[in-house]
């Protein structure tokens, strides 16, 4: 069975000549932006399986009752990693993740309950992880619309100034 | 100019606002709207009529009727009785030619009746064909509302914007409010949309002007509020619409000087504005005759009035010059005057509620249409339930008098009585068709003027009554919206590899696969293909669909889904698939490589990605089989490094033994490459030796980078689509959608040893044994072009004078210097060196069939 | 289209979020006639009326499920997850 390292960007290592370089796929689109976070390196890793079984120090989002993701520092991906149930996935490097600030910005992305999350559901029209802590939100999604969906972020966030 | 200060004027006097209409300067109040400012400055005619460019005036000057409508700062369309005036707007008339008063389009109201009738341009217009352009631009230039400012760019920004509520109450009037109260009491969160501008409430949330353009399932209310479309989710629905003012038919009835009641209690409550000097009034209700005191109050004289409860007459006519109101003859009297007010009742504003599902069914005794049977989501409260004082059903239309115009049944599309007698001679005598035929109910008013009107005129000519005739269907959007509204943003979903701003950086022409943005060539297709022959090249397959298969099922669930077999693989191993439907369709193609004893990376076409994941997914909730499937596709950056001299370069950054022992063709090798842990497959699609490099996300400008770097004295460039395209061509690999449609299966497309047809089950199996049974109908093939040309994908293949193939691809090898390509034939041409005829340019061009690899067909290069 | 569908997972949610994957078919169990094999693969019953369907949630929690829903009226009267080897199918 493989261990899937190819999946785990924290793995990569510097040696002699290379120095391999994270690159968060947010980068461009939010260069010289203050109002939103990248969350892009955080670790998020996905279980498949019991997800009552999951007993860690991190953050854990259930998506159904068999999926959660759970999200961690980048460093402690590989502790997580070893330590969670079930069949365990990197998704660090799958998913983008943006933070911002505003309860009027996110009803301008999603026609999400805002008071029933964390939610799985449609932001700017790409699936999505939704989560809150009172104004602030969170959101991850697939990282190939990362560019995009920054661009309709602060497209929005520029509508509401 | 204006009345002295009235108890409930809405003007503050002592704040001027002055905006532009006509070349001169007109000065309102805050307060106003452009149109009453207007008014107040003695302006009487605000339009010209859609189709016989007739004088309009405000007729019910509450945003209902399409008579003010004005271009307002490049705006078309606006309701300037409605729209509030501010500092320094720019007001036009629209649909004229000249001005308002001297408009030369006018004309065709005086050619008169035979040359605008309706259906006229269906009937008249269409011979000869030839000249259907010249005749369009015709019509195009009289016939209209505003014209846009092509030039305007996008000067307004629109957003939309999600909204819940437990209770949404459309409309502010007394039913309204007093249903948002009772709610807020309940301790219900309730929003009210208002399209006038009702004050805020302490109790509840007031969203005005706004206006509510349609009721959706699932309690889904679009709220246009300028700016915003809120797409509102409410629990409960409370319409409170109110009714609308009824217009009456008569000859004469678009005369300016023809109003609704409420135009002239708004002219004279809200903006302290004397109406006219004479006034008549005619009226089915008491609503419309007590608008007498207030034009006492303003100093119009009442000359009579006119109760259809009581004494309705039978003639009823207005009189006019230059499009103004002179005189109205009722039962042989004239008299004089220069404001008619009429009033035929009021019907019910039911429209949300009948898109809501409602039944709309007609009240006889009352005159109106009532709407019953509300989904349980929905309540109707106030007039738009039905609730009103009595009030007479008036006559259909009027008798006439000489000199009196044309009596119109619809303001919007100018269509007359007429027009309706007409279009129901005709045999459109269903009202669902006459509306079609004669567009009455089409126009901006969207049949609050027209609606009711037309089916007691339907139900006249048609000697039955308006139950009988019914209602057309109610449709969103209730009112109009700007189109801007609709589109919101515009923002298109959009996906990017992580090596994507690499391709921009070095100048590639960026090309659309389904959402993904692709490279399609750097400089020269010809020269990237050439270079991959020669040396190396490497190009961007992020794009692949990329799944993880894993559980102790993992073997079974793969070999139920694909034709092939996977169970036998050893652990490390690579194998072609081809995915196939129950109907024996092929579905997409990939490689599935072993990892693990029940562990598989499978891989898709990068358009096919999503589709086979769901596909998966969907097969694995009918089988329950113990197997889990993860979409890595996007978790996974990947890049093909391919080229006689991409082992050299993959030896100098690959931590394992690159020689053909250490990784051969169609093995599968963890390893880390420039320090980034990767999963080398060793495939071929486009036909040298490669090596696929699957590895995590957010490395890949780094691990692009390190390979140009590291292969530059080898050479190495990147490629595109259209060279990859040209490569795989030459190896007569196929391109799932390209060279396969939904007819196409893996027996007849040449791949039969896909097609495992002793296992007991998989998807298509029965359909590929029935294919088997038949016989080949065509057969996928490669040909040559005996000469140079290259024919057009799509082309005819032609045997005999009939149709025997079509080219599903084809492309100019730089490598080979012949035109190659492949194509769909019947089953007697698929042999080697068969000659085909294909259609290219209106004749023939010679083609030989080729059923081996145009380059390197026993696959040495590859294995090598 | 804009009714609610209640996903077994996340609860109502706008029909944009998810596809449909037409009515619930069943498979043969074993290699059927041409006939057998063209009405399971091509035809539908269609009904207006109350028919069980195949919905995906596309933009969630990406699991696929049945429902119940009137296709007069888009009412959604029941959904739930399948019943593992069910044997229910509807080839694309």
């Amino acid at each position: 069975m493989s261990e899937l390292h190819f999946l785990s960007p924290d793995r990569a290592r510097s040696e002699d000549l290379f120095a391999p370089r994270f690159a968060s796929p947010l980068a461009r689109v939010l260069a010289g932006t203050t109002s939103v976070l990248d969350l892009s390196q955080l670790g998020k890793i996905e279980v498949r399986g019991d997800v009552d079984a999951i007993d860690v120090e991190a953050e854990v989002v259930r998506i159904t009752p068999r999926r959660a993701l759970v999200l961690c520092p980048y460093e402690q991906c590989a502790e997580l990693r070893a330590r969670l149930p079930g069949l365990v996935i990197d998704m660090t490097g799958a998913l983008a993740g943006l933070e911002l600030e505003g309860e009027q910005a996110m009803r301008r992305l999603t026609d999400l309950d805002l008071e029933g999350l964390p939610a799985a559901g449609k932001v700017a029209e790409v699936p999505a992880l939704v989560l809150r802590d009172g104004s602030r939100f969170r959101i991850f999604f697939p990282q190939e619309f990362a560019h995009y969906v920054g661009e309709v972020v602060l497209d929005v966030l520029e509508g509401i100034e | 100019m204006r009345l002295p200060e009235q108890l409930n004027e809405r003007i503050d006097r002592s704040r001027p606002v002055r905006f532009f209409f006509a070349g001169r300067v007109v000065e309102g109040f805050e307060g106003d709207t452009i149109g009453s400012a207007l008014f107040a400055s003695g302006q009487r005619v605000f339009s010209r009529s859609f189709k016989y460019h007739r004088r309009r005036g405000l007729l019910c000057c509450s945003g209902g009727c399409p008579n003010c409508m004005m271009r307002v700062d490049g705006v078309p369309n606006v309701r300037v009785c409605t729209e509030p005036v501010r500092e320094g707007a720019h007001v036009h008339a629209q649909n004229v030619l000249g001005s308002l008063e001297h408009d030369l389009l006018a004309a065709v109201d005086h050619f008169g009746g035979p040359f605008t009738p309706v259906g006229f341009y269906y009937r008249t217009m269409i011979r000869p064909r030839s000249l259907w352009p010249l005749y369009e631009r015709f019509l195009r230039n009289v016939a209209g509302l505003g014209r846009l400012d092509k030039h305007a760019g996008r000067t307004r920004r629109f957003d939309t914007e999600h909204r819940r509520t437990e209770v949404l109450v459309i409309g502010g009037g007394r039913s309204g409010r007093e249903a948002a109260r009772s709610a807020a009491a309940a301790g219900r969160q309730v929003v009210l949309v208002d399209e006038r501008g009702a004050p805020a409430d302490g109790a509840f949330e007031v969203l005005a002007p706004a206006r509510a353009i349609g009721i959706y399932e699932g309690g889904l209310v679009p709220v246009d509020a300028g700016n915003v479309l809120y797409r509102f989710r409410a629990e409960r629905i409370v319409v409170a619409t109110g009714a609308l003012e009824q217009p009456l038919l008569f000859p004469g009835n678009d005369l300016v000087g023809v109003h609704l009641p409420g135009a002239v209690r708004r002219l004279v409550d809200e903006w302290s504005i004397k109406p006219g000097e004479r006034a008549v009034i005619v009226s089915a209700d008491e609503r419309g005759l007590a608008v007498a005191d207030k034009l006492e109050r303003a100093g119009t004289s009442v000359v009579e009035r006119i109760d259809l409860r009581s004494a309705p007459p039978r003639q009823l006519a207005a009189r006019g010059s230059r499009g103004r109101l002179r005189s109205v003859v009722v039962d042989g009297r004239e008299i004089e005057c220069d404001l008619l007010v009429m009033s035929g009742g009021r019907q019910p504003a039911y429209s949300l509620l009948a898109q809501a599902g409602a039944r709309v069914e007609y009240d006889a005794e009352r005159g109106i249409f009532v709407p019953s049977d509300l989904p349980s989501n929905v309540e109707a409260v106030g007039s738009a339930a039905g609730e009103q004082e009595p009030a007479a059903v008036p006559a259909a239309t009027f008798e006439g008098a000489e000199g009196a115009g044309r009596c119109f049944v619809c303001v919007c599309e100018d269509v007359t009585e007429k027009d309706v007698k007409r279009a129901i001679a005709e045999g459109f005598d269903s009202i669902e068709l006459g509306k079609r035929y004669t567009t009455v109910t089409m126009g901006p008013c969207q049949g609050r003027l027209c609606h009711v009107p037309s089916i007691r005129l339907f139900a006249r000519e048609n000697e039955t009554d308006e139950k009988a005739i019914g209602t057309t269907t109610a449709r969103p959007p209730w009112a109009p919206v700007s189109l801007g509204l609709l589109a919101g943003r515009g923002h298109e979903p959009t996906k990017r590899t992580s090596i994507h701003h690499r391709h921009e950086e070095a100048g590639a022409t960026m090309m659309w696969t389904g959402f993904w943005r692709r490279a399609h060539s750097y400089e020269h297709a010809a020269n990237e293909a050439l270079n991959v022959h020669r040396g190396v090249g490497v190009i961007d397959v992020s794009t692949l669909g990329k799944l993880l298969v894993q559980g102790p099922d993992a073997a079974r669930f793969l070999e139920l889904l694909y034709p092939n077999r996977f169970g036998d693989m050893k652990v490390g191993r690579i194998r072609y698939g081809v995915l196939g439907t129950d109907a024996g369709r092929i579905m997409d193609d990939g490689t599935i490589a072993r990892l693990g004893e029940d562990q598989y990376y499978v891989t898709t076409t990068s358009t096919g990605a999503d589709t086979v994941i769901e596909w998966f997914e969907w097969w694995n909730a009918v089988w329950g089989l113990d197997v889990e499937t993860v979409n890595l596709t996007g978790a996974l950056a990947a890049v093909n490094v391919a080229g006689p001299r991409s082992r050299e370069l993959l030896g100098r950054l690959a931590q394992i033994d690159t020689s053909n022992e250490g990784i051969s063709y169609l093995d599968a090798k963890e390893t880390y490459v420039a320090g980034v842990p990767c999963l080398i497959l060793r495939i071929g699609f486009v036909g040298e030796l490669g090596y696929e490099l699957h590895f995590a996300s957010p490395y890949g400008e780094y691990l692009w980078d390190a390979l140009l770097e590291y292969g530059a004295d080898l050479g190495i460039r990147p490629f595109g689509l259209e060279p990859q395209r040209i490569l795989r061509l030459e190896k007569m690999h196929i391109l799932v959608g390209q060279d396969t449609d939904s007819e196409s299966n893996v027996l007849e497309a040449g791949m039969p040893w896909i097609a495992k047809l002793d296992k007991e089950d998989f998807v298509g199996k029965w359909a590929l044994e029935h294919v088997q049974e038949r016989g080949f109908r065509e057969q996928l093939v490669g040909f040559e072009m005996t000469d140079g040309v290259v024919p057009a994908e799509g082309g005819q293949i032609v045997l005999g004078g009939r149709p025997a193939g079509r080219v599903t691809s084809s492309r100019l090898s730089p490598q080979l210097g012949r035109a190659i390509g492949m194509a769909w034939v019947r089953p007697e041409l698929a042999h080697e060196g068969a000659e085909i005829d294909i259609k290219v340019n209106g004749g023939f061009a010679r083609a030989c069939v080729r059923l081996k690899p145009f380059f390197d067909p026993e696959g040495e290069r590859l294995r090598s | 289209m804009s009714f609610l569908l209640n996903c077994p997972n996340c609860g109502p949610r706008d029909v944009n979020e998810f596809a449909c994957a037409g009515e619930v078919t069943s498979r043969p169990k074993a290699l059927p006639d041409l006939r057998g094999l063209t009405d399971y693969v091509y035809f539908r019953r269609n009904v207006a009326g109350v028919q069980r369907e195949w919905w995906y949630h596309r933009f969630g929690c990406e699991i696929w499920f049945l429902a119940e829903r009137d296709t007069r009226t888009n009412e959604v009267l029941k959904t739930e997850l399948p019943q593992a080897s069910a044997g229910t199918s509807s080839a694309g």
